[in-house]
C-alpha cells in the first residue's frame, strides 16, 4: 500500500468524487447499467481516505490530550493554488476591527499598510472538518450503493450517480474550505446538486416546482451568506479562517486563526458583529430548513429517495449547523445572536415536530422530523458553551446515520410498494419486508430517543447543554456531583489545586456574556429564556417519540394491506439495498453509546481551532451522565410512544384517524400553520405582480428603446458594406487614398 | 558573436526550412504522402529549439536578429498557433482527397505543408528581427507562400478570385511599408532599428526639417503597411472576399498569422521612440513627435476598424465572411493596446531626466498597453484557430433532399451560419466548442477573450488616470476609446450570439457530415482544451505577455517577481 500523506488524503477526499462526477458523465451513456461504477468506487474511495484521515487525526489528538487537559489546537492548511490576488486592496484605517484589540495589534504590527485580496483553494483539516468529511463519505458511499437498486431501469441512471458524485465533492469541499468565500461557493454548488437532484424526475410538475421551491428559498438564505461574506471582509481584511503569511514575510491574522483567537478582543462584537452572525444564521436557516426558510424542505421529498437521504436529511441540511459551529467564537462574542439560534433551533423543533404529528406521507414524516432534529442542534449550539457545541455535532453525527436509515427505509418501502408512500395505503408491511422493518424501527428508537440507541445519548447531550444555560447555578452543583457519582472511577484528580482551569465552571458561562455591570438582569432573562427552550425541547421529545412510532405503527404493524400499483411482487428490496440499511442499523444502534462513554467525540472535536478558542473553551464542563435529564427524557419519550400505540398499533391505517380528537388544532397542523399560504399572500402574490408590471415596463418601453439604438450599427454597416463591392480595382484605390490620408493627416498634426 | 552562435540562434527558422524542403522534395521524389507529419515533427522540433534559447529577461543581438522576450513569446505564439493550423490544414486536406465531387479542390499535401513551413519560418524571422531589412524579408517570406497557398486551391474560380486579390493587394501594402521603411533609413542612413532607434531619438530640435517631412511619410506608410497585416482600416477591403473564397484551413491562417506580423511591426515601431539605454533616458523632440503621432494614429485607427468590422459583420450571413469582418474588428481591438502603449511611451519621453521615482509609476502603465495587446492577441488567436479547425472538421452537410425528388444532390460545404442550424444535435461536441470559442470571442466572462479586453480596457483607462477629463485631453481620447471599445464589444455579441442561436435553438432537417478529417477535430479539441485552460489560470499567459511587453517597451530589465499580482488602476 502506497504511504499517503495527510495532505494527499485531504486533497483526495474531495478529489476522487469529482473525478467520479467527471468519469460518469464523459462515459456515462457508455457504460449503462455500469454506470454507478465511477461514482460508487470513487466514494468508497475517498471514505476510506476521509475515514483514515479521521482515525490518524483522533489519534494525534489523543496522544497530545492527557485526561484532565484536552488537547492544543490541531489544524492542517494546504493551499492548492492561489486563485485570485489582487494587491492593496484593504487599507485598514485606523482603529477598524481589521486590527482591533491591542493584543492583536500589537502582534501584528508588522502588517503592511494595505492588505491583499489574496483568496486561495485552501483546504483545512481538523477534528471538526475530519468528523464531517468521514460523516459525508460514508452516509454517501452507502447511499450510493442503495441507489444501485433503487435507480435501477430509471432513463436517468447516468446522471444519477454524477449529480450524487458531485454533491459529495461540493459538500466535501465545503466543510474542507478553510475561506469564507471558498465557503460561499461550495455553499452554492451544493445548492446547485441539490436543485437538480429534487428535480431529477423533471418531467414531473410537482418536482420541478419542488426544485424550484428549493432553490429560491434557499437564494434568501445564501444572500445572508453572501452579505455577511462582505461584512467579513470589510471587518477583518481577510476571508481566510486560518493565518497566512504575507509575501513581506508578516503574518495577517486570519478570522478563526489562532493569532486571533488567542488575542483579547481579537473577534468583533457589538453592532457589527451581530450583523454578521445573524446573517451567518439566516444563510443557515436556508440550507438548514429552519423557521423561517424551512418550506422548501419538505418538497424536497418529491426528488429520489437515496438523494433526499443523502442531501435532504444526513448531510446538505447538516451545512448549517457546520458553519454556526465553525463560527462559534464569531457567536459567542455576540450574545444576543446566540440566544437567537437557540430560539430559532427549539420553536424550528416544535413547529415542525407538531406538524410531523397528522402528515400521512411517510417521507414528509421524515422530511419534518429533520426539520425538528435540525432545530435541536441550533438549539444546542445557540448556548454558545462547549458542551452545546459538541452536543450539535454528536447529534448531527447520530442523526446523519439514523436519519439516512429511516430514508432509506422509507425508500424500501415505496420501492416495493410500486412509488406508493402514502402510509393509509398500506399496512402491516412487517410481514412482507421483514429486514426494513427491523432497520426502521431501530431508526425510529434512535430517533425517538430511546436508550441506548444513538439518538437518546446526543439528544441528552442537547437537552444537558440547555439545561446548563437555564438552571446555572443549580448545573454547576449538579455537574460536580454527578461526576463524582458517575465517574466513581477514580477518574478526577483528588488534589483540587491539580484541577485544571477549565474544570472551572462555578462562574458559569455567563460571566462570559454578562461583561459589563448591568450583566446581571441580563443573564437572569437569558436563563429564563432557556429554561423556557429547554422544556420546549421536552416536549418536542415526546412529539417526536409519538409520530416517528405513528409512522412505524402505521406502516408496519396491522393487516397487512399493500395497494394496487405494487402489483404482486411486493417483496423485501434487493440485497444491494437491504445491506445499507443493515449497516446503518447498526450504526445508529452503538454509534451513540460508544461516542458518548468514550468521550471520543467531544475530546476529539474540542481539538478544533474554533473549539479550542478560549471564549469557547471556558465553558468547558466535565463530562457527565445527567441522569436526571436522561430521565426526563425517556419518559418524554415513552409518553410519546405509549400515546402513539394507543392511536395506531394494530389498527389498520385506512380507517378514521385518530388524531381528530386534536380538533381544530390538526388543520393547522396539517396545513403547515398556514404558512405556505401566509409566504403566498405576503411575498409571492406582490413580486408577482411587480414582476408584471416590470416584464410590461421592460417589453414596451427599454425594449423600445434599445431596438432603436439597435438601428444605429446595422444602419451604418448597410452603409459600410456598400463600399465591399468586390471590386479588386476599388479596393486598391481605397487602400492607396486611405495611406494618403494617413500622412497628410500625420503631417497636418505635426505642423499644427 | 561568431556567425556559428548566430546560426545557433536561429536554428528554429532553420529547422523549420529544412522541414519544408524535406517536405518538397519528399513529396516530389520519395514519395512521402504525409506532409503535414513532416509539418508538425518540423514545428514542433523548432518549438522545442525555441525553449532552448535564451529568453526570459536576457536580450541577445547578433547581426540583424535580436532575441529578447517580446521575440520569444512571439515565437512560441508562431509556432504553437502554427501547430494547430497545421491540423486545421491537414484536416482540409484529407477531406478534399476523400471527397472527389465537382467543385471541390485538390490537395497538394506536400507542397502545402512545405509553403506553411516557409511561411512560419518567415513569421518567426520577423519575431526576431533586429533590422529593416531582415523584417521585410521575413514579411515577404509570409507573403509570398501565402500567395502559393491560396493559389494551391486552382480548381475553383472562387479561389482562384481571392488568391489573386489577395496577391495584388498585398504587394501594394508591401509596395507602401517598403516606402516608409526606405524613408526611415533616409532618416537615419542605417537600416537597424537600433540605430534609426538612435536617430530619432537624438536631441536634434524637430525643425530640421527631417521630422516635418519625414516623419509623417515614414511613420503613416510603415503603419497602413503594417494594418495590412493585421487587417485594419484603411486595408481592410481584402479580409472578407479572400476568406470566403479560400478554404476553412487557409482562412485560419490569414486570419492569425499575419496578425501577429501585424502586431511585431508596430511593436517595432513604436519601440523606435523609446531609449534602450537606461542611463540616457531623456529623448530628442523628434521621438516624442514621433510617439505622439503614433498614438494618435493608431487610436484613430483602432476605433474606426473596430466599428467597421462589427457593424459589417451584422449584415454577414456567410459564416466566413462574418469571422473575416470579426477578424477586422478585433485588429481594432488589438490596435487599442498599442496606443495606450505610445501614449504611454510619450508621457515617459516628455518628462525631465533622472526622476526615476516618478518615472517608475509610469513605466507600468506604458507596459500596460503592449501587455494587452499581446495578451489580446492569444486570446484571439487560439479560438479563432478553433473555429476554422471546427468548420473543416465539419466539412460538408447534406443538402436537403427526399427520396421522390430524384437523384440525391452532392453534398455541399459549409458555408453561411444557417448550415450551422441544430448542429448542437446532431454534432454536440462541435457545437459546444464552438459555442466556446465565440464566446470567448465576444468576451463573455470567465472566458479568455474577457480577459483579454478586461486588460486592453483597463489599460486604455490607465492613461493618465490621475489628471481630469477634459475636453481634448489625451485622458478623454483613451477613455472615448475605451467606451468605443465596450459598445463595440456589445453590438459583436449581436452577430456571434446569432451563430450561437442557430446551432443550439434552431433545428434542421440536413444533418452534418463531419467529414473534414479527425485532424481538424483534434485542432478544436486542442483549441478548447487551452480556452478552458486560460479561463481558469489566465495568469500565466499574462505574465509571459508582460514579460514580452515588458522587453519591448522597456529601456530597464524589469524584475519578474512582481508580475504574480495583477496590479491595480
Amino acid at each position: 500500500m502506497l504511504e499517503l500523506d495527510p495532505t494527499t488524503l485531504l486533497v483526495l477526499v474531495p478529489a476522487l468524487p469529482l473525478a467520479g462526477a467527471l468519469l460518469t458523465v464523459l462515459l456515462g451513456r457508455r457504460l449503462g447499467s455500469g454506470a454507478h461504477w465511477p461514482a460508487v468506487v470513487s466514494i468508497a474511495a475517498a471514505a476510506v481516505a476521509a475515514v483514515t484521515l479521521l482515525v490518524g487525526l483522533a489519534g494525534d489528538v489523543s496522544e497530545k490530550a492527557s485526561r484532565v487537559q484536552p488537547a492544543p489546537p490541531v489544524e492542517m492548511i494546504t493551499t492548492l493554488w492561489q486563485w485570485a490576488t489582487v494587491a492593496d486592496a484593504y487599507a485598514p484605517a485606523a482603529g477598524s476591527p481589521a486590527a482591533a484589540g491591542e493584543d492583536l495589534a500589537a502582534r501584528s504590527a508588522g502588517l503592511p499598510a494595505a492588505l491583499p485580496f489574496s483568496i486561495g483553494i485552501d483546504l483545512r483539516l481538523d477534528p471538526l472538518t475530519a468528523t464531517m468529511l468521514a460523516v459525508i463519505t460514508c452516509v454517501g458511499l452507502l447511499v450510493a450503493i442503495y441507489s444501485i437498486g433503487y435507480m435501477h431501469d430509471d432513463p436517468g441512471y447516468p446522471r444519477f450517480f454524477a449529480l450524487v458524485a458531485a454533491f459529495v465533492f461540493s459538500m466535501a469541499m465545503l466543510v474542507a474550505a478553510s475561506n469564507f468565500l471558498l465557503v460561499y461557493v461550495f455553499w452554492e454548488a451544493v445548492g446547485a446538486c441539490s436543485y437538480l437532484l429534487i428535480g431529477f424526475w423533471f418531467q414531473r410538475p410537482t418536482a420541478a416546482a419542488a426544485a424550484k421551491k428549493a432553490f429560491l428559498v434557499n437564494r434568501v438564505g445564501d444572500f445572508g451568506l453572501a452579505v455577511a461574506v462582505f461584512l467579513l471582509w470589510m471587518t477583518y481584511g481577510t476571508l481566510n479562517f486560518h493565518d497566512t503569511t504575507l509575501a513581506d514575510g508578516s503574518l495577517m491574522p486570519g478570522i478563526l486563526g489562532a493569532e486571533r483567537l488567542g488575542a483579547a478582543a481579537g473577534i468583533v462584537g457589538g453592532t457589527v458583529g451581530t450583523a454578521i452572525c445573524l446573517l451567518l444564521l439566516l444563510a443557515a436557516c436556508g440550507k438548514s430548513a429552519q423557521l423561517p426558510l424551512h418550506v422548501w424542505l419538505p418538497d424536497a421529498m418529491e426528488g429520489p429517495t437515496p438523494a433526499s437521504a443523502l442531501i435532504h436529511a444526513a448531510t446538505m441540511v447538516t451545512a448549517g449547523v457546520y458553519l454556526v459551529a465553525r463560527c462559534a467564537p464569531l457567536y459567542v462574542a455576540c450574545p444576543a445572536a446566540l440566544t437567537t439560534v437557540s430560539i430559532v433551533g427549539a420553536t424550528t423543533a416544535l413547529v415542525a415536530a407538531l406538524i410531523g404529528t397528522v402528515q400521512n406521507d411517510l417521507k414528509r414524516v421524515l422530511a419534518y422530523s429533520t426539520i425538528s432534529q435540525l432545530g435541536y442542534m441550533f438549539a444546542s449550539l445557540g448556548t454558545g458553551t462547549l458542551l452545546g457545541f459538541t452536543a450539535a455535532i454528536f447529534h448531527l453525527v447520530t442523526h446523519a446515520f439514523f436519519k439516512a436509515l429511516l430514508f432509506l427505509g422509507a425508500g424500501s418501502v415505496m420501492h416495493s410498494m410500486g412509488g406508493v408512500i402514502d402510509m393509509r395505503r398500506f399496512g402491516g408491511l412487517r410481514r412482507i419486508m421483514p429486514i426494513t422493518a427491523a432497520t426502521f424501527l431501530i431508526g425510529s428508537l434512535a430517533l425517538a430517543g430511546v436508550a441506548p440507541f444513538a439518538g437518546f445519548f446526543s439528544k441528552d447531550e442537547i437537552l444537558a447543554a440547555l439545561h446548563s444555560r437555564g438552571w446555572t447555578h443549580h448545573a454547576a452543583e449538579h455537574h460536580d456531583a454527578e461526576v463524582h457519582e458517575g465517574h466513581a472511577g477514580g477518574e478526577l484528580p483528588s488534589v483540587p489545586e491539580a484541577r485544571p482551569a477549565i474544570y472551572r465552571t462555578e462562574s458559569g458561562p455567563l460571566i462570559q456574556f454578562a461583561s459589563a455591570g448591568d450583566g446581571e438582569p441580563e443573564a437572569e432573562t437569558s436563563a429564563g429564556t432557556f429554561r423556557l427552550l429547554y422544556w420546549m425541547s421536552l416536549f418536542t421529545a415526546a412529539l417526536t417519540a409519538f409520530y416517528t412510532f405513528r409512522a412505524v405503527f402505521m406502516t408496519f404493524t396491522g393487516p397487512t394491506r399493500v395497494p394496487e400499483e405494487a402489483g404482486h411482487h411486493a417483496h423485501e428490496s434487493p440485497r444491494v439495498m437491504t445491506i445499507p440499511l443493515v449497516i446503518l442499523a447498526v450504526a445508529a444502534t452503538v454509534s451513540g453509546w460508544l461516542l458518548f462513554s468514550t468521550e471520543a467525540l467531544s475530546r476529539f472535536l474540542a481539538a478544533t481551532p474554533s473549539l479550542a478558542a478560549p471564549a469557547v473553551a471556558a465553558t468547558a464542563t466535565p463530562h457527565a451522565f445527567h441522569l436526571d435529564l436522561a430521565i426526563q427524557g425517556t419518559l418524554a419519550a415513552a409518553v410519546g410512544i405509549l400515546i402513539a400505540a394507543i392511536g395506531y398499533l394494530g389498527r389498520s391505517s385506512d380507517g378514521p384517524q385518530p388524531e381528530r380528537f386534536l380538533g381544530p388544532l390538526e388543520g393547522l397542523f396539517a396545513n403547515r400553520f398556514y404558512l405556505d399560504e401566509l409566504y403566498t399572500a405576503l411575498i409571492v402574490r406582490p413580486l408577482e405582480f411587480f414582476g408584471l408590471l416590470a416584464a410590461g415596463f421592460d417589453r414596451y418601453v427599454i425594449d423600445g428603446l434599445v431596438n432603436l439604438v439597435a438601428c444605429v450599427p446595422l444602419a451604418i454597416g448597410a452603409v459600410v458594406r456598400r463600399l465591399q463591392s468586390g471590386l479588386l480595382q476599388r479596393y486598391a484605390v481605397a487602400g492607396v487614398m486611405g495611406t494618403l490620408l494617413v500622412v497628410l493627416a500625420l503631417a497636418w498634426q505635426l505642423r499644427g | 558573436m561568431t556567425s556559428l552562435q548566430t546560426f545557433a540562434l536561429l536554428s528554429p527558422e532553420i529547422v523549420l526550412v529544412a522541414a519544408a524542403l524535406v517536405a518538397f522534395l519528399g513529396g516530389a521524389f520519395a514519395g512521402i504522402r504525409h506532409g503535414w507529419l513532416v509539418a508538425l515533427i518540423g514545428i514542433l522540433a523548432a518549438l522545442s529549439l525555441v525553449g532552448g534559447q535564451p529568453g526570459d529577461g536576457a536580450t541577445v543581438t547578433s547581426g540583424g536578429i535580436r532575441i529578447d522576450a517580446f521575440s520569444t513569446f512571439v515565437r512560441w505564439a508562431v509556432l504553437g498557433t502554427g501547430a494547430l493550423l497545421a491540423l486545421v490544414q491537414s484536416g482540409d486536406i484529407f477531406a478534399s482527397a476523400v471527397s472527389r465531387g465537382p467543385g471541390l479542390h485538390r490537395g497538394g499535401t506536400c507542397e502545402e505543408a512545405g509553403t506553411f513551413l516557409v511561411m512560419l519560418a518567415g513569421l518567426s524571422l520577423v519575431g526576431v528581427a533586429g533590422d529593416l531589412v531582415l523584417l521585410f524579408i521575413g514579411l515577404e517570406l509570409v507573403s509570398i507562400p501565402t500567395y502559393v497557398l491560396l493559389a494551391l486551391k486552382r480548381t475553383d474560380a472562387r479561389g482562384q478570385e481571392a488568391a489573386l486579390k489577395y496577391f495584388f493587394l498585398s504587394l501594394i501594402a508591401s509596395a507602401v511599408f517598403l516606402y516608409g521603411a526606405a524613408t526611415l533609413y533616409g532618416i537615419a542612413g542605417t537600416t537597424s532599428l537600433q540605430g534609426i532607434a538612435t536617430a530619432i531619438q537624438s536631441p536634434a530640435p524637430v525643425s530640421s526639417g527631417m521630422a516635418t517631412v519625414l516623419l509623417p511619410v515614414a511613420l503613416g506608410m510603415t503603419v497602413v503597411g503594417a494594418a495590412f497585416r493585421l487587417a485594419a482600416v484603411p486595408m481592410h477591403f481584402y479580409a472578407p472576399d479572400v476568406y470566403e473564397g479560400t478554404s476553412p484551413g487557409n482562412a485560419a491562417v490569414l486570419s492569425t498569422l499575419p496578425k501577429l506580423a501585424g502586431v511585431v511591426m508596430l511593436g517595432r515601431l513604436l519601440a523606435l521612440g523609446i531609449s534602450a539605454e537606461s542611463e540616457t533616458a531623456g529623448v530628442g523632440p523628434a521621438a516624442v513627435a514621433h510617439l505622439d503621432l503614433f498614438w494618435q494614429l493608431t487610436a484613430v485607427l483602432a476605433a474606426v476598424t473596430m466599428t467597421v468590422g462589427n457593424v459589417m459583420a451584422l449584415w454577414q450571413n456567410n459564416l466566413r465572411r462574418l469571422l473575416a469582418c470579426s477578424s477586422i474588428a478585433h485588429a481594432g481591438y488589438l490596435l487599442v493596446g498599442i496606443a495606450v502603449a505610445a501614449a504611454a511611451a510619450a508621457t515617459q519621453a516628455g518628462q525631465p531626466l533622472g526622476d526615476v521615482a516618478a518615472s517608475d509609476g509610469r513605466w507600468t502603465l506604458a507596459l500596460g498597453g503592449m501587455t494587452a495587446t499581446l495578451f489580446y492577441l492569444a486570446t484571439y488567436m487560439l479560438p479563432t484557430a478553433g473555429i476554422f479547425g471546427a468548420i473543416a472538421y465539419l466539412g460538408h452537410r447534406w443538402p436537403e433532399w427526399t427520396a421522390t425528388s430524384g437523384p440525391r444532390p452532392p453534398r455541399e460545404e459549409i458555408t453561411s451560419v444557417g448550415d450551422l442550424d441544430g448542429l448542437a444535435s446532431t454534432n454536440p461536441v462541435a457545437a459546444f466548442a464552438i459555442a466556446l470559442f465565440v464566446l470567448s470571442l465576444a468576451g463573455i466572462p470567465p472566458l479568455p477573450g474577457f480577459w483579454g479586453k478586461l486588460t486592453l480596457t483597463v489599460s486604455a483607462l490607465e492613461v493618465d488616470w490621475t489628471s481630469p477629463v477634459a475636453l481634448g485631453s489625451r485622458r478623454t481620447w483613451f477613455l472615448s476609446l475605451a467606451v468605443i471599445l465596450v459598445l463595440n464589444a456589445a453590438i459583436a455579441a449581436a452577430y456571434y450570439l446569432r451563430i450561437i442561436a442557430a446551432m443550439y435553438f434552431k433545428s434542421t432537417k440536413r444533418g452534418v457530415q463531419a467529414d473534414g478529417g479527425l485532424a481538424g477535430g483534434l485542432a478544436m479539441l486542442a483549441c478548447v482544451a487551452l480556452v478552458i485552460l486560460i479561463t481558469i489560470q489566465p495568469r500565466s499567459l499574462l505574465a509571459a505577455a508582460t514579460r514580452a511587453g515588458k522587453t519591448l517597451t522597456s529601456p530597464v530589465p524589469l524584475a519578474t517577481a512582481d508580475l504574480d499580482t495583477i496590479p491595480r488602476p
